[in-house]
């Protein structure tokens, strides 16, 4: 194979706002508006997510125990994280406590799900701008492309890997895709004792393929320094922002369970809250243009789209709960994990890696831990038990979060005493980092746009800022369809469009 | 994760695949035509349906013979109830656009043929059937869809029982 194309050839354009419509590679649909000066500099830029459909109001007057079955229909791509903080609302709701068993089943369900979702945006999103290259022609820029740059058998290993993913959540939670197995304090079905040994060998292989990606990521990405330099530009892909994400009683990342704890820029605790207090942390903005909000930390204040300690922009998901995190509870992720620290340690990074494009790294770790999590959980003759039911109590109200592949996931319901509906509030992964997916799309479009030269690859660059958040704007309006996705518009200042670039 | 008598019995069925999502009008029925269909319960014709699709639906389909998949479509001059069916090569140009969770269809097919050919089904009807509405949240069809259920699933059921194309 040829190598990665990095770069390409960029032309003078004399118009004042590039569109991206649809954002290609992107869930939901979406679109960059980018403004130019009269020099052809960026002026601002925007994602747009324009679509509304009401999918709370739906859910009022539905029976409670009906929510993890109807918001797991919001979209398509993380029904099943849906599913686990729609479950955990329950528990809260009916002031249940999950029986020992239910709790290990769900954690393994949902190890699945993140074999599976990570495997899909590294290999298929992420993959085609590190293996051709961001400025590699549009049609070879997909994962066809990827596997016929990398071979047959690896492209073979990919598709197992995540229908492993799969197979482990079909399972433990009757089917795939829209799960049915959650119950307030427990889950609705036991395993069989071979079910589990499948789940053990499907594991052990995930565990060996967590391995592989790291090393694939060394080998293609970090080894590369066009790439090295992509990750360290501080110009396009850096914003010191607070952090957000799950950990457990020891600080470790938890996907599925624990305390919900916030940094800030240099890597110090602001706060850790249960679930229940997510309301006093946690405020959202809205903006004129975009139907979807805009949460930040209540404590520090909306200021718009900046980042530093007095705007209270955070990030979640991948990069959000590395850097929350002390490390993780499973060898390969905390050894890999290490190497990440040391590596940033070495290039002189201080405190929470900032760099935006490192949710790529923090990702592929995540794949490795969600594998030998899976592994240690299946090895666990105990999750066979019939002890799947805890008890529960008349309902009230509660809040269930957990990290979806994405990043924070909460579920808040309150019901009334026959169980029906009275509130939802549901605040998903892709609208924690909505802010900063602007401030970060904002910051590549201002540094790579200059003098109102563009290129198609240029205008990937961008792309690449918020496609690395593997942002689901579908949910994120709770919009419910899985359209496609963007399209980039360069705008003169009059407001005239100079360029449009879009994949339909 | 497959047995090989399992693997040999699918290799000489059909598979009717509705597509879509239940909770948003008329874009569930393809999955409402499949379970009707599914009631009939008509021997070599496995039915499922997928709330999903691109890799998902690569997923269902390895190691049938034929396969039938039943969404909804929304073309510019469409009359609702109206029936398409549709090959992969129509989906050709769209191998390079986006949809959930960047692989739509055609891409995920594309990939199929790439990686394990020898389990990718012979033939792939994409029946389409346009759609009213696809905006509003609910789980009723409107009227028009559901007054064309019973021609829709007379032609689901015609396209599946045709020899299949080598």
């Amino acid at each position: 194979m040829t190598g990665p194309i990095i770069n390409d050839a960029t032309v003078k354009t004399k118009e004042k706002k590039i569109t991206i419509d649809p954002i290609t590679r992107l869930e939901g649909h979406g679109k960059i508006e980018i403004f130019l000066d009269d020099a052809g500099n960026v002026a601002n830029a925007y994602l747009q997510v324009p679509e509304l459909r009401g999918f709370e109001r739906f859910c009022i007057g539905r029976h409670v125990q009906e929510l993890p079955v109807l918001t797991n229909r919001l979209c398509g791509v993380c029904p099943a994280a849906h599913h686990i903080a729609s479950t955990k609302a329950l528990d809260a709701v009916f002031n249940a406590e999950p029986t020992e068993t239910a709790k290990k089943l769900r954690e393994l369900f949902y190890m699945g799900q993140y074999t599976h979702s990570h495997i899909a945006h590294f290999y298929a999103l992420a993959a085609p701008d590190f293996v051709l290259g961001p400025s590699a022609p549009a049609s070879k820029r997909n994962v066809l492309g990827v596997v016929d740059a990398v071979g047959v058998p690896i492209g073979a290993e990919v598709i197992k890997h995540r229908s492993y993913g799969q197979k482990v959540q079909e399972i433990i939670g009757g089917r795939a895709t829209h799960p049915v197995f959650g119950l307030p304090g427990g889950v609705s079905k036991q395993i069989s004792e071979e079910e589990r040994l499948q789940m053990v060998e499907m594991a052990k292989s995930c565990v060996e393929f967590g391995k592989f990606t790291v090393k694939l990521f060394h080998d293609v990405v970090l080894a590369n320094k066009d790439y090295l330099g992509l990750i360290l530009n501080q110009d396009a892909y850096y914003l010191e922002t607070y952090y957000m994400g799950m950990v457990d009683k020891n600080n470790k990342s938890n996907f599925y369970d624990g305390d919900i704890r916030v940094v800030d820029q240099t890597g110090k605790q602001v706060v850790k809250f249960k679930p229940s207090e997510y309301l006093d942390i946690i405020a959202e903005h809205v903006e004129p243009w975009t139907y979807m909000k805009m949460p930040y930390l209540k404590s520090v204040g909306w200021k718009g789209f900046e980042v530093g300690p007095s705007s209270g922009i955070y990030r979640v998901g991948p990069l959000g709960r590395i850097n929350v995190c002390e490390g993780y509870t499973t060898p390969l992720a905390q050894a890999e994990y290490e190497v990440l620290a040391k590596t940033m340690k070495d290039l002189g990074v201080k405190g929470p890696v900032h760099h935006t494009l490192a949710f790529h790294w923090a990702r592929v770790i995540e794949l490795q831990y969600a594998g030998e999590r899976m592994l240690e959980l299946a090895n666990d003759k105990s999750i066979t038990s019939d002890d799947i039911r805890g008890a529960f109590n008349p309902p009230t109200e509660g809040v269930g979060i957990c990290e979806a592949p994405r990043g924070t996931l909460i579920h808040h319901y309150a019901s009334d005493k026959d169980g029906i509906c009275t509130k939802i509030n549901m605040i998903v992964a892709t609208t924690n980092n909505y802010a900063a997916i602007n401030t970060s799309v904002k910051q590549a479009a201002k540094a790579l746009i200059k003098n109102g030269e563009v290129s198609p690859g240029l205008l990937n660059k961008v792309e690449m800022a918020f496609r690395c958040y593997d942002p689901c704007n579908s949910c994120g309006t709770h919009a419910l369809n899985g359209g496609p996705a963007l399209e980039v518009n360069v705008h003169r200042k009059d407001g005239s469009i100079v360029k449009t670039l879009s994949n339909f | 994760m497959m047995n090989m008598t399992e693997t040999v019995a699918k290799g000489r069925r059909t598979l009717i695949i509705g597509l879509g999502n239940l909770i948003v009008s008329d874009d569930g029925v393809g999955i409402h035509v499949t379970r009707k269909i599914r009631e009939m319960s008509i021997p070599s014709i496995d039915v499922d349906e997928l709330p999903a699709s691109g890799l998902e639906l690569l997923d269902a389909i390895l190691d049938y013979r034929k396969v039938i998949v039943v969404d909804a479509i929304k073309t510019e001059r469409g009359n609702p109830g109206d029936v398409y069916a549709l090959r992969e090569e129509d989906f050709e140009e769209t191998v390079h656009g986006s949809s959930p969770h960047g692989i739509n269809v055609a891409t995920a097919f594309a990939l199929g043929r790439k990686i394990v050919p020898e389990r990718m089904p012979k033939e792939v009807v994409f029946i389409a059937i346009e759609a009213e509405d696809l905006v509003n949240v609910s789980e009723e069809l409107t009227a028009t869809i559901s007054r064309s259920l019973p021609k829709i699933i007379e032609f689901v059921l015609r396209v599946a029982n045709e020899p299949t194309r080598a």
